[in-house]
């Protein structure tokens, strides 16, 4: 039976027709054809030589004798962080290998990572610059595009003013490029420079760091391994982060951990819980509220916690005990006994973690949803010690490190903010004048003005000149790496595609927004420049941890592709300021040098700590994974350049890299010492604050730690952020070098004091600070009550749309406002839905969320044929009895009707009881149909993903969190009827 | 000589679908051959449990057995290839497989459904090892190199276990004796009529 | 059939968990319902026990590999490779045994009055068309059926590998395509012949008196005997069975699944095991079995006195009507037969 080789071999093939055959050793012919080149015709080449258009040729085994070259780059789906090993010979990326040196992956892909190899033989990429001419896409130049790009963009802000482009950047960038990008809007003179994290986290950014320091995820995927009861509530793991499920069902197996979902999807993650709570969509504050209801009735919060690291507990329990658990169960549905089960393991079986992702950013409520599971983990302690934490989960492979570097239209990089001081930190790091930076925006008040959200990109193109609060209407917009369709009110956005003087899409793909333009009615005034993808960069990315990775490129940019790096400098110099921002960093052949912009970040991130992660120190990270421990991360300390330190640096990494701090692998970890990565709260909300009393008198509360601190630190209780003057007053100024005292004395002036540990760019007072066992940042306590934000102690509200109308009077959402430069009209949209009855037309929730096979927009996932054939239809998921009432039949069309704009969608039902009934769900991540019709002709041939359908987006109504502009996608009002 | 087997462990198996498509990465396996799969069974409803399947490489594997041409060999590592040559194309491995494993180019039977794919235990066919004609017909060929499967090896939960029967049948048990419980090894009653005590 | 069975218990599995989930849904539809997937948990053997076939969701469009294990299979394989073989073995050794005796025993049936030297014309040219059509047909795709089920190990020993994969290939193109001339044959065959097929009292007379091959008789008949109407009906009856199992077959899951793919083949290749015996039989008494009978379908004209003692009353009406309608249509020519 068993054919030996020796008698195969012989064999001849005569019936060898095999349809899998692979496509190596093609002809000029059949690489024209696999190029996609040959469906644009012939023609559209002209006299262009083939070799400017690289084909990464497909294919392993490599050729005989060739070389097989291992290189690591990092995988561009999501912020897990998984490494990736190529195989690359003769420059083609041949195969990929497991992993099994990192530390955070372990050899292990998802169905994205471990097809990411198709996205550099990109048969659907965009394969050079296009530009619509009459309507139709038309194939240009390189140096034609950025000349007729930029000779636009000087007329428009001659016309309107800076402000009027708008920069819309990408979490799929490295840091270099992201930071780049922001210091583009900086050198254009406007704060409207923005991305994913936008619609992804921003919330949580603003609703965490103003509990405890910083927005970021305060643990990480392997700590995971050290809890006990791990707690999901606006996280489907399962299918967003799937290698992070790797670690967290270890820690349910070894610990015998209580794995709880509370989600209003019975998702792929609750199929692993021991405990799944259903609750409608929109109300995870009164969830977490009920839950805190039973352990503060049982007496099972952390008193000591509460008392010596956090601030306003009284202000708290007043509003957790409105919420018993009839209320609750009203609200939410979930039922007392349920909470109260929950509550008992969250708050006695420790240590107990929250895990959140957009299921609790994507509100009009996002930041005080995010507020209220800070507040769950300070209340029973569960912060700052292994196993505990916010584990709050990153969409995108660099979307922490593109939000730290501040591409964002509320600060700075490294959340500076919008301040004059900001302002002069930066031009010292630039090394450019602050005044000639002045003269770049339209006036020097819109210097420190926030800009308008991604989210309301089109409102900034549409809304009556005078609801803009800047000179004059968004009339351009730049986009680098940013989706269309995951953005909602896709109706509108459509009319702002058709409003715009000049869109500008840089992206490996065309994008929803070429499709979506041309169905605009644009005929005009549009390019696309095809952008390479990580896979043929170089530079940094963050992972959700906040772990460092560098990545090298595994090929070329193939076809006409740019680095984003390049295209970024070829604009600068086109609109003049190449010179002045790129004045440290070194070009090569049009292409910046990452390792040089790392550089530049480390000498100015002090506030963040990305200044101790040199790219030497990061490299050498990537070429030792295999030394770092899986639970703890950290490399043995007798190991030469990696020594102790935790994997990637995870920031904050205090001082100058010389001061070889590890980086801090939990945040707030007052367990360990400083050089440990152990800190306490970040003391940036002052000393103290003055309280008013009901009899109208005052008391000043401490805001520092009472009497907790990390082993070694000199200071035995809280203490403020260090600055020149603290450290005079502790008498360490004398530990100062000379050389960082005249950094200091230089920056400071006769203001010399106030230089603090951000600002001082000689890193003085960060290293003195730490040789005292001090964290820079100070030693303070979370807030509880965080008294800037819209709601100090989240409160519930209802959606903009909700079904339950008889809640809105109680729990309304906040009044109409101005906010990031725009009207957030949420209380009268809200009112007129609950005056015209919406929720009886649309009677059903709507509510959206990921797909393990596709990411964000997706329009690259969708044009990856391993992927597209897994999903290969746009569809919402239906209760059985809904469906049957309606009469609808798994897998037949229906249309999805939604509240605003009369919008519709054709989509196939997927009868299930994943949803509850009155719930419905819908991916995000299909495009390249709107209201039924299929856009494919709309793309530049050729260049159209495999997979298209309609987004859920054009269902998606109003709906903006008044701290940060995010969307609210994840609960709105639809109907579906049979097609 | 070790037993080569696949043990997808459901109570790890988060449906992601990373063996499927490290097997179209690895293989270059075209669109509509589905080499594997993950199937969920009651879905949306307590007790869901999702499974990666896909040839199980059976001892007395039955595709073999009904082969009427005889295409069908078993390594010395217990791998159920298949020779393209000598395939017919006729559809009978198909009837008689108890998972569903071999696939088929083309829809129809009209003169041929096409030569009859399946997964390979990433082990290539019958070509010399490595080669590129090995490659074209049957994917790579990574038990040659030393290397198990990329489906499992790159598993996100490493719920699909790979490799010599009894080491991978130990892991398992192990797991399940650690967390305590466990669905079973599915798919081990029929492909090598065992159980794996849980 | 077992199958069968499965899936009528898959049926009611299915409808009484459809009645559970329809009594223990909410009325509220905001109310979570509480679940504890790991106490509810499915395991590998439940399943199995309970409905044969596990089954679940998945998302590529292929709705077959939504199933997960098919145990049945290997009912098949059993099927496939052991009772096939013996149900075609016994079938077709068996009649061939049978006939071997049975020529040793009564020889070939001769025409007893000989030759007359008339002859009377039996089958036109297109029926003879049709039937060696048919029969051509019939001969091709019984090889190639047969290869499928004996081949491996009959002919592969004999021929290796390669040329028995490239015969086999060929045999099944032949197979696939010659089945649309057959299936047209046999439609033909019903259509033409199913005037003289109705079964009648003549038959259970002729079947009584052993159809005058066992013995010496000459029961009479029309122009179809006892036993040619079998043939008939075998052949309508048979070939129908065998040609719609067969394009179930040719259009895999058009509309099917792996169950009804595998009930196909069973019933395909039971029906044609069968029918080749049958017609083995026809075979015979068309050519060595009977002195006279091939001519029927040679040159479509018999002798005379073959037809008085096979077909008494056909002769009969045919010279009835020959000389009512002065001799155009039969004409008994002086010509000889052969």
């Amino acid at each position: 039976m068993l054919i030996r080789r020796t008698e195969r071999q012989a064999r001849r093939s005569g019936l060898a027709a095999f349809a899998g055959q692979s496509d190596r050793g093609f002809d000029r012919r059949t690489f024209l054809q696999r190029s996609g080149l040959v469906a644009g015709g012939l023609a559209t080449l002209g006299a262009l030589p083939l070799v400017s258009v690289r084909k990464a040729q497909a294919g392993p085994p490599p050729a005989k004798g060739a070389a097989v070259e291992i290189k690591k780059s990092i995988c561009t789906h999501c912020a897990v962080g998984c490494t990736v090993t190529a195989e690359v010979s003769n420059g083609v990326w041949i195969g990929q290998e497991p992993s099994w040196d990192s530390p955070i992956n372990r050899g292990s892909h998802c169905a994205k990572g471990a097809s990411v190899r198709e996205l550099v033989s990109g048969e659907r990429r965009l394969k050079y610059p296009m530009k619509l001419v009459n309507g139709q896409w038309t194939r240009i130049k390189w140096d034609q595009a950025i000349n007729e790009i930029g000779d636009k963009m000087l007329e428009i802000r001659q016309k309107s003013g800076a402000e009027s482009v708008y920069w819309m950047g990408s979490a799929k960038m490295t840091n270099e490029a992201s930071y780049w990008m922001r210091k583009m809007g900086a050198y254009w003179g406007t704060n409207n420079t923005d991305h994913q994290a936008r619609i992804c986290h921003s919330t949580t950014v603003t609703g965490v760091a103003n509990t405890w320091g910083y927005g970021a995820m305060t643990n990480s995927l392997n700590d995971m391994r050290n809890a006990k009861t791990l707690i999901y509530i606006g996280s489907n793991a399962a299918e967003a982060h799937p290698v992070g499920m790797q670690h967290m069902l270890e820690s349910k197996e070894l610990n015998k951990g209580n794995f709880i979902v509370f989600d209003p999807r019975m998702t792929r993650t609750a199929a692993h819980a021991t405990e799944y709570a259903r609750f409608r969509p929109g109300t995870d504050i009164p969830v977490l509220y009920g839950m805190m209801w039973h352990i503060l009735k049982n007496g099972w919060e952390d008193k000591e916690f509460i008392k010596q690291r956090s601030y306003g507990f009284d202000d708290l329990r007043k509003e957790v005990e409105k919420w018993n658990p009839e209320e609750c169960e009203r609200v939410t549905g979930v039922p007392g006994a349920q909470m109260e089960r929950i509550a008992k393991k969250f708050a006695t079986e420790k240590p107990a973690t929250i895990i959140w992702c957009m299921g609790q950013t994507q509100h009009s409520v996002g930041t005080a949803n995010v507020r209220a599971s800070c507040i769950a983990l300070l209340m029973t302690g569960n912060i700052g010690k292994p196993g505990t934490g916010a584990n709050i989960l990153r969409g995108h492979d660099n979307v922490q490190g593109a939000t730290d570097v501040g591409l964002d239209i509320v600060t700075l990089p490294f959340y500076y903010g919008l301040t004059d001081g900001a302002w002069h930190h930066w031009a010292r790091v630039w090394e450019t004048d602050y005044d000639w930076l002045v003269s770049r925006f339209d006036d020097k008040k819109m210097m420190n003005t926030s800009g308008i959200p991604l989210t309301r990109w089109f409102d900034g193109v549409l809304l009556p000149k005078d609801q803009v609060a800047q000179k004059d209407n968004v009339r351009a917009m730049w986009v680098q790496g940013h989706a269309s369709n995951s953005i909602t009110r896709i109706p509108e956005s459509l009319k702002g595609l058709k409003a715009l003087e000049l869109l500008v899409v840089a992206d490996p793909h065309p994008t929803t927004w070429a499709s979506l333009a041309v169905k605009a009615g644009r005929k005009e005034g549009a390019y696309l420049l095809p952008v390479a993808t990580q896979f043929e960069c170089k530079g940094s990315r963050i992972a959700t941890n906040r772990s460092m990775q560098w990545a090298d490129p595994v090929v070329k940019p193939i076809f006409e592709s740019k680095d984003d790096l390049e295209v970024m400098y070829l604009i600068a110099k086109k609109l003049g300021f190449a010179d002045k921002m790129f004045k440290n960093i070194k070009v090569e052949n049009n292409l910046p040098v990452a390792e040089d912009i790392l550089r530049e970040i480390n000498r100015g991130s002090w506030s963040t700590g990305y200044c101790g992660q040199s790219p030497e120190r990061i490299k050498a990270h990537m070429a030792n994974q295999s030394k770092f421990d899986l639970v703890t991360l950290r490399a043995p300390k007798d190991l030469p350049d990696i020594g102790g330190d935790y994997y990637g640096l995870p920031w904050p990494c205090w001082g100058a890299p010389e001061v070889r701090h590890p980086g801090s692998f939990i945040l707030y970890n007052h367990t360990v010492p400083v050089m440990d990565g152990g800190s306490g709260f970040r003391a940036r909300f002052g000393v103290e604050r003055e309280e008013k009393l009901p009899d109208g008198t005052t008391r000043k509360v401490n805001l520092l730690a009472d009497g907790v601190y990390p082993p070694g630190s000199e200071i035995q209780d809280g203490y403020p952020e260090f600055n020149y003057g603290v450290l005079k007053k502790l008498g360490w100024d004398k530990d100062l070098r000379p050389a960082e005292l005249e950094v200091i004395q230089k920056i400071g002036g006769d203001k010399a004091d106030a230089v603090s540990w951000s600002t001082d760019l000689s890193g003085g007072i960060q290293r003195v600070a730490l040789m005292h066992g001090c964290a820079p940042y100070g030693n303070g306590k979370a807030r509880m009550n965080a008294w800037n934000l819209p709601d100090p102690i989240p409160v519930h509200r209802e959606p903009i749309y909700t079904p339950r109308v008889e809640l809105v009077s109680k729990y309304p959402t906040l009044p109409d406002a101005k906010q990031f430069r725009l009207p957030n009209i949420g209380f009268s949209v809200q009112k007129a839905a609950v005056d015209k009855g919406i929720a009886k037309d649309f009677p059903i929730i709507l509510s959206s969320g990921r797909l393990v096979e596709y990411e964000g927009g997706g329009e690259e996932t969708r044009s990856n044929p391993w992927l597209a054939e897994l999903q290969q239809d746009m569809f919402i998921e239906v209760n059985p009895a809904d469906a049957s009432s309606r009469g609808i039949k798994d897998g037949a069309w229906v249309w999805v009707t939604g509240a605003e704009n009369a919008a519709k969608a054709k989509v196939k039902a997927l009868v299930t009881e994943r949803v509850g009934k009155g719930v419905a769900w819908m991916p995000f991540h299909f495009g390249g149909w709107f209201g039924g019709d299929d856009l494919r002709a709309n793309y530049p041939q050729g260049t159209d993903p495999y997979v298209l359908g309609e987004s859920a987006n054009t269902i998606t109504t109003y709906g903006y969190d008044p701290a940060t502009g995010m969307q609210e996608p994840k609960v709105t009002l639809c109907q579906i009827k049979a097609a | 000589m070790a037993r080569m087997k696949f043990l997808c462990d459901a109570d790890r198996c988060i449906e992601c679908n990373a063996c499927v498509t490290a097997c179209k990465n690895e293989n270059e396996v075209p669109w509509g051959i589905n080499r594997r799969r993950v199937v969920t069974i009651n879905d949306g409803k307590p007790g869901e449990k999702s499974v990666s399947m896909a040839c199980m490489h059976c001892t007395d594997a039955p595709c073999q057995a009904v082969c009427p041409v005889n295409c069908f060999y078993t390594t010395a590592d217990g791998v159920v290839l298949h020779s393209k040559d000598l395939c017919i194309g006729c559809g009978y491995c198909f009837y008689a497989c108890p998972f569903g494993a071999p696939q088929y180019p083309k829809v129809g039977n009209f003169g041929s459904r096409g030569k009859m794919d399946k997964c390979t235990y990433c082990a290539g066919g019958p070509e010399a090892d490595g080669s590129a004609e090995e490659y074209a017909k049957y994917g790579a060929n990574r038990l040659a190199e030393g290397k198990l499967p990329l489906c499992a090896e790159m598993c996100s939960t490493k719920s699909l276990l790979a490799g010599d029967g009894e080491i991978i049948a130990q892991i398992y048990k192990e797991r399940v004796v650690k967390r305590g419980y466990g669905s079973g090894a599915w798919g081990w009653k029929t492909a090598y009529r065992e159980t794996i005590a849980s | 059939m077992n199958t069968f069975v499965a899936r009528l218990r898959i049926f009611v599995t299915a409808f009484a968990l459809l009645l559970l989930a329809v009594a223990g849904s909410p009325v509220n539809a905001q109310q979570p319902q509480r679940v504890d997937p790991q106490a509810d948990a499915v395991k590998e053997e439940q399943l199995l026990q309970q409905l044969q076939v596990i089954k679940g969701r998945g998302t590529i469009p292929d709705v077959k590999s939504y199933t997960l294990e098919q145990p049945a299979g290997r009912d098949w394989r059993h099927f496939h490779e052991v009772t096939l073989r013996w149900i075609g073995g016994i079938a077709i050794l068996g009649i061939l045994a049978l006939l071997v005796v049975f020529y040793l025993w009564r020889g070939m049936v001769r025409i007893e009055s000989g030759r007359s030297g008339r002859t009377i014309v039996r089958f036109n040219a297109f029926e003879r068309f049709v039937h060696w059509m048919t029969a051509t047909c019939f001969i091709i795709l019984a090889l190639s059926g047969l290869n499928i089920t004996f081949g491996r190990p009959l002919l592969l020993p004999l021929i290796g590998l390669e040329a028995f994969s490239a015969w086999s290939e060929w045999a099944k193109y032949a197979h696939n395509y010659l089945s649309f001339p057959f299936t047209l044959g046999v439609i033909l065959i019903f259509l033409m012949w199913i005037g003289g097929n109705i079964p009648n009292r003549i038959d259970v007379a002729w079947f009584t008196r052993g159809g005058g091959i066992v013995g010496h008789d000459h029961p009479p008949a029309y122009r179809f005997n006892g036993g040619q109407k079998m043939i008939y009906w075998i052949v309508v009856l048979g070939g129908s069975a065998a040609a719609i199992s067969g394009y179930v077959l040719i259009f895999p899951f058009y509309g099917t699944d792996v169950h009804s793919m595998q009930n196909a083949t069973m019933v395909h290749s039971i029906v044609a095991m069968l029918f080749i015996a049958a017609m083995l039989g026809h075979i015979y008494i068309g050519t060595i079995g009977m002195q006279g009978a091939f001519e029927a379908m040679g040159s479509g004209t018999v002798d005379v006195n073959w037809a008085k003692e096979h077909h008494s009353l056909w002769l009969q009406q045919e010279q009835a009507r020959a000389t009512g309608s002065n001799q155009s249509q039969a004409r008994p020519s002086a010509t000889p037969a052969e």
